[in-house]
């Protein structure tokens, strides 16, 4: 939206026009219809819907969450009611509303992202497909491509293939390989990047001498991550010239900004819907307010700005 | 009706032993059947994520919530004094069937006496005769609030200690004229009490039974699926305690994966 005074927030991220540079990250805003009951969606920059997987999936074993100093352990598991049923009810649903939708796809095989990736983009009702090659939740599930540059690069133009839509591939922060990652499945035809998944992490319950999760092991996120996002952001987007999607912690405008500084094109909060399903509405207001005082008139002109004013 | 987010002023709090009524001030448009919940902000110092409680008294623009010491969350809320501001989400969730006609047991356990203390006001005023059974480890646990409540309730109290009441569990409480057939059954308390008492009143006795269950959440709406509790529905599949529940028909639950994660 272009307010009078000149502040535009819209962006756009591989040809898709976003009303504002926030989006929800996948598996904190559910598909939309749990947290519409608080939040108008059509406020949303864009929506990552909830990890989709072929087949339903009834996801790990409780317990699933345990908060940590700033963070947030979960190990849901991909719990989701499978392909079928998501692009019956849920898409659908979700089309009613004017919000670009990433439709986060993943799988237990190659094999399965690539039909999935395919039956989404054959839908017409995503804007583009979200490739979840970095779930710590899953054994075989997307970790294992992400951990192996060039397994996620075949994976990435096998699905490039049957995809008609823009193409973005979520990747974990992976220190020392974040720039060689990000080359690989640019070269491969990734549109774009997702930036961070969660952290793998674990806590003990030391009364009881077992483990917090039920999964034994999860993804951590939330603030305490924040500036391992960051950092991933500043590599990925000094390696490839495709747009980023920064996410991992955003708990402010300024932790917006700062993903934005570093590299990002856009933005994604993730935990903090959890607590409050309000907060990209709240924070797009706060971000114009940041805009007016500094002088910047268009998103773009804070994106990758650290570089622009000579670091790194 | 919808969940609402709202800043509530808190008006009063009252220290019952280990535990403290929160009461805090609500707007016309806040009204939540037994055994909803409120989702609240507790404070900074590292904390992120918002805690449930049941709502404990709901009227004429009041509520309050019951709140035990178990954390850093727990303990900031009860440190609440009159002014304070909270931030809320609510109420949430699914509540008491209230429908059923009969006797009404509730069942409570520890803390768990929250919701049915609010469940059992409002089954009084439709007429129903409650019976409250309440469980807790030792007699001066929880202050003056079984006195308080006794003038409420025809109260029963077990310790674990029998310092107080009978000796043994809320279980102990239960009368051979307390059976499926005649009576209704609401409980809410650890889930090991919980699963004693579907084991006491076996698979044909499920249907009479209604239970709140409390687990560690998140968004409280939902949306991402972190307070799952073991459904019958689905083999191995989930429900989640903040939207399906936190009160759930027994038999909708699977008891065997439940009593596996005491």
């Amino acid at each position: 939206m272009e307010a009078d005074d000149g502040i535009d927030l819209r962006v756009e991220l591989a040809g898709i026009s976003l009303k504002n540079p926030f989006l929800v990250c996948s598996g904190t805003f559910g598909n939309g219809r749990e947290m519409s009951e608080l939040v108008d969606l059509n406020a949303l920059g864009g929506l990552m819907t909830k990890a989709v997987t072929l087949e339903p999936c009834p996801g790990n074993p409780p317990p699933r969450l345990w908060e940590t100093p700033s963070g947030m352990l979960n190990s849901i598991g991909l719990e989701n009611k499978g392909l079928e049923r998501f692009l019956a009810e849920d898409l659908p649903w979700l089309s009613r509303f004017d919000v670009p939708v990433w439709v986060n796809v993943a799988g237990f095989s190659a094999r399965e992202y690539v039909e999935w990736a395919e039956a989404v983009s054959r839908s017409g009702l995503a804007a583009a497909v979200e490739l979840n090659i970095s779930c710590p939740n899953v054994e075989k599930g997307g970790a294992f491509f992400s951990r192996r540059p060039r397994e996620a690069a075949e994976l990435v133009a096998r699905v490039r293939e049957v995809v008609d839509i823009p193409l973005f591939v979520k990747l974990p922060p992976l220190p020392g390989a974040m720039r060689e990652t990000a080359l690989a499945v640019a070269e491969a035809g990734a549109d774009g990047l997702s930036l961070i998944n969660t952290l793998p992490a674990m806590a003990v319950d030391v009364e009881r001498c077992r483990p917090r999760l039920g999964n034994v092991t999860g993804g951590l996120s939330g603030p305490a991550i924040h500036p391992v996002a960051v950092h991933a952001v500043w590599e990925a987007s000094g390696a490839v010239d495709l747009p980023v999607i920064g996410m991992g912690g955003i708990w402010s405008c300024s932790d917006a900004v700062e993903m934005l500084m570093a590299g990002a094109a856009a933005v994604a909060v993730g935990t903090l819907n959890l607590v409050d399903p309000r907060a990209v509405p709240r924070l797009a207001e706060e971000l114009a307010g940041f805009m007016r005082w500094k002088g910047y008139r268009r998103v773009p002109d804070m994106v990758g700005l650290l570089r622009r004013r000579g670091w790194g | 009706m919808p969940p609402l987010a709202f800043r509530a002023t808190v008006l009063e709090r009252r220290d019952y032993g280990c535990a403290s009524e929160v009461i805090f001030r609500v707007g016309d448009g806040f009204s939540p059947l037994p055994g909803q919940f409120v989702h609240i902000l507790c404070g900074g110092g590292g904390r992120i994520i918002r805690r449930p409680f049941s709502v404990f008294r709901h009227e004429g623009g009041i509520a309050s919530v019951l709140v035990r010491e178990v954390g850093g969350g727990t303990a900031w809320l009860r440190r609440r004094r009159r002014g304070d501001e909270l931030d809320i989400l609510g109420p949430l969730g699914r509540g008491f069937d209230l429908t059923g006609g009969g006797e009404h047991v509730l069942l409570a356990g520890g803390i768990g006496v929250a919701p049915l203390a609010y469940l059992g006001r409002r089954l009084t005023e439709r007429g129903g005769k409650v019976t409250l059974l309440w469980g807790m480890e030792k007699g001066t646990e929880y202050g003056s609030l079984p006195e308080s409540l006794g003038e409420e309730f025809d109260l029963h109290i077990a310790t674990a200690d029998g310092s107080r009441g009978k000796e043994g569990t809320v279980l102990e409480l239960l009368s051979p004229e307390m059976t499926p057939g005649t009576h209704l059954f609401y409980a809410c308390g650890p889930r090991s009490m919980l699963v004693a008492l579907t084991e006491r009143l076996s698979t044909a006795g499920l249907p009479s039974l209604q239970v709140s269950v409390e687990e560690r959440m998140a968004c409280g709406l939902g949306a991402c699926r972190g307070c799952t509790v073991p459904a019958v529905e689905h083999p191995g599949g989930y429900l989640a305690a903040c939207r399906d529940g936190p009160v759930f028909r027994a038999e909708e639950l699977d008891w065997k994966r439940m009593m596996e994660s005491i």
